[in-house]
């Protein structure tokens, strides 16, 4: 007879085993999808990689689509190490560009160090500042942060709806509104590292990998580190040792609520150079998957980030290609979620063989 | 402001806001009760969104709406199995279970839309029509708020007294209480509690089918990714702020049907201020009531804890 039972330690054959069978299952089950909408899988699925890895442009695409996916990822993981849920991040994604953009309307007579410097400042300020807003709703009301960021999210699209739609953000010239804002100055977009044309990498890139070491450090190397943790694994205790709880808590929703924030600004600065909400929408639920698929660490949010981004980059050539909707990257973050969370479950477990007792 | 208190419009916006109470009171007396019983399920956003999808599929290719209701409802209950296996048998946490879902709901959604719905003539499907109670709905003033709405909504009216009724006043809304309080008295008795938080989770997924499906068909005239726009969430705002008690959630959700009712209103009549504004306000009420609403006394003691023997 087998019987499943807790396993005491881990072990990273039967680790990579779960997640490996967790990640074939969300394909297998995407594929079914596309079969079942008349599509076909193998010729999508090989559009999808062509556009992801097929050429030296098409791989620097991919890590400008991973640049946002890294850094929202990076936010969520300070929280939810901390079993924090910061949901939020679609919304302070969207702050961290409207404050961005704010900026650059005031800083183009500066250096343009100085003007670059305060626009990246004003993104994790912007992004910040809401996740702050969430942690004072908590300390103050005991308002649960779930709640309260999925409400902020719906507030600040909203007031960005009414900015560039008669609002003073709307696109100069125009009767009509175009739900966007006109271009930003081009002297202050930030550089291109690497790549043309569709695949153009941004400094942004450069800030998420520092951006990760960050995190890295904060959560492996600091008491502020430790404090995380220890609040995620058992509050009570950390309230034993005497620790400020409600500054914790701020400290979280402020870091957290900042990396989102560059993340806004990056992309509006780097990528799409106009504030419209359908270049940021999505970029905060993305990195949610990323965090959680990463496992809450650092260098898993790496690989995830990449890996999403590569999806992500690959769907616009897939849709070209093969004619699949770009739809098919969201609905397999999903899935990809939804079985690493039970494959999560199953790295804790462990067939056993048990020998049945014979009763004479 | 004042325009809008006049007699006409306010009857309109009161029997709006008594429309748009509707959705939200089927998913929320639903999600109380799977709350009741321990379960924090945060996924009735994306429950709703896949109800109003089934439900739109369904209407517009027979064209009945209450074939399209059945298959709605149908849809969210075997959905519900997914959170049921993942939070009881699993054990997983509860939040990111129901994150989870709500992603993939909207992911899903997407593909489909993009797939069969964008670009391509809307099908025409018929949503659920007026229907006037004789007499009543003669009455002056109340007679069109109250009387002259869908079928539904008299069913959603009803619904808190039937759940109210059920968790205070049968065994089996006690025993459903007790799972959510103190979930080892009832395993001790020898009776399941994870089969009583699974059928909690089903029925809870099932009325946020009713309402998705009543969002689509008696609400909205065309299918859009974002049609739930976060009512599902407002939903356990309401729970909160109604500190887990049948009929003060009604009167939160109230509060959230008369901001949107409102909100529509003054972008017909074209009030000053910008609209957004207008559109804003249920979210904004929701912090405000979060923040001034603070009892929690009815909360469920074992809400979010995964329950297992060790």
């Amino acid at each position: 007879m087998i019987s499943v039972q807790r396993r005491s330690g881990s072990s990273l054959g039967w680790n990579i085993t779960c997640y490996s069978a967790a990640m074939i299952c969300a394909f297998l089950t995407s594929a079914a999808l596309l079969t079942f909408s008349g599509g076909d899988p193998v010729k999508a699925f090989s559009a999808l990689l062509t556009g992801a890895f097929g050429s030296q442009n098409a791989l620097y695409g991919s890590l400008a689509k991973a640049t946002p996916l890294l850094l929202v990822g990076l936010g969520t993981v300070i929280a939810f190490r901390a079993k924090i849920w910061n949901i939020g991040q679609e919304g302070q994604v969207f702050a961290g560009a409207m404050a961005a953009y704010w900026m650059s309307l005031w800083v183009a007579p500066l250096p343009y160090w100085l003007a670059w410097l305060l626009i990246a400042i004003a993104g994790l300020v912007g992004g910040g500042v809401l996740g702050l807003l969430a942690g004072y709703l908590k300390v103050r009301f005991g308002t649960s942060e779930v709640i309260s960021t999925v409400m902020l999210n719906y507030i600040v699209i909203y007031i960005l709806a009414y900015l560039l739609d008669g609002g003073p953000w709307m696109e100069s010239g125009l009767t009509v509104a175009y739900h966007q804002s006109s271009p930003v100055n081009p002297l202050l977009e930030w550089p291109i590292l690497l790549g043309q044309g569709s695949g153009k990498m941004h400094i942004g890139f450069i800030l998420a990998l520092a951006a990760a070491a960050f995190c890295a450090v904060l959560l492996e190397r600091t008491s502020l580190g430790y404090e995380i943790r220890a609040f995620g694994s058992n509050p009570t205790a950390l309230r034993f040792r005497g620790t400020n709880i409600r500054r914790l808590l701020l400290v979280v929703m402020l870091l957290s609520g900042a990396l989102a924030g560059l993340a806004g600004a990056g992309e509006l600065f780097g990528t799409s150079h106009r504030l419209r909400a359908e270049t940021l929408l999505g970029i905060g639920s993305s990195g949610i998957v990323v965090a959680m698929v990463g496992g809450l660490r650092p260098s898993g949010v790496m690989l995830a980030a990449l890996f999403f981004g590569a999806l992500k980059s690959g769907a616009i050539y897939m849709r070209l290609k093969s004619g699949t909707p770009a739809g098919l990257v969201s609905a397999m973050e999903g899935l990809v979620l939804l079985f690493f969370l039970c494959a999560a479950v199953a790295t804790k477990l462990q067939l056993v063989r048990v020998e049945e007792k014979v009763h004479a | 402001m004042l325009e809008l208190l006049q007699g006409p419009l306010l009857i309109s916006i009161l029997a709006g806001m008594v429309r748009i109470a509707t959705p939200l009171l089927f998913s929320a007396m639903g999600e109380l009760v799977t709350q009741r019983a321990g379960i924090w399920n945060i996924s009735v956003e994306g429950t709703m969104l896949l109800g109003a999808v089934v439900a739109y599929v369904v209407a517009s290719t027979t064209g009945s709406p209450w074939l399209a209701l059945l298959a709605a409802v149908l849809a969210c209950a075997l959905i519900s199995l997914i959170m049921s296996f993942v939070t009881i048998v699993l054990k997983a946490e509860q939040f990111v279970a129901g994150l989870a879902l709500n992603l993939l709901a909207s992911g899903l959604t997407l593909f489909w839309f993009q797939t069969y719905v964008i670009g391509r003539e809307p099908p025409k499907f018929a949503g659920f029509d007026q229907v006037d109670v004789p007499l009543l709905s003669d009455i002056p003033f109340l007679g069109p708020i109250l009387f002259s709405q869908r079928l539904l909504t008299y069913f959603a009216f009803l619904l808190p007294v039937a759940v109210w009724f059920f968790l205070y006043r049968t065994k089996y809304g006690l025993e459903i209480r007790c799972v959510g309080e103190n979930p080892k008295a009832l395993d001790v008795k020898g009776l399941s509690v994870g089969w009583r938080q699974c059928l909690a989770i089903m029925f809870g997924s099932l009325m946020s089918g009713f309402g998705g499906a009543f969002l689509m068909l008696g609400y909205s005239d065309r299918f859009v990714p974002d049609l739930i726009a976060g009512r599902g969430w407002l939903v356990v705002v309401a729970i909160i702020a109604g500190n887990w008690m049948p009929f003060r959630v009604v009167g939160a959700i109230f509060i959230f049907a008369l901001l949107e009712a409102v909100a529509i209103h003054a972008q017909v009549v074209g009030v000053s201020i910008p609209h957004h504004f207008f559109l804003i306000l249920p979210y904004v009420a929701s912090l405000v009531l979060l923040a001034g609403l603070r009892s929690r006394t009815h909360q469920p003691e074992a809400l979010g804890v995964p329950y297992s023997r060790e």
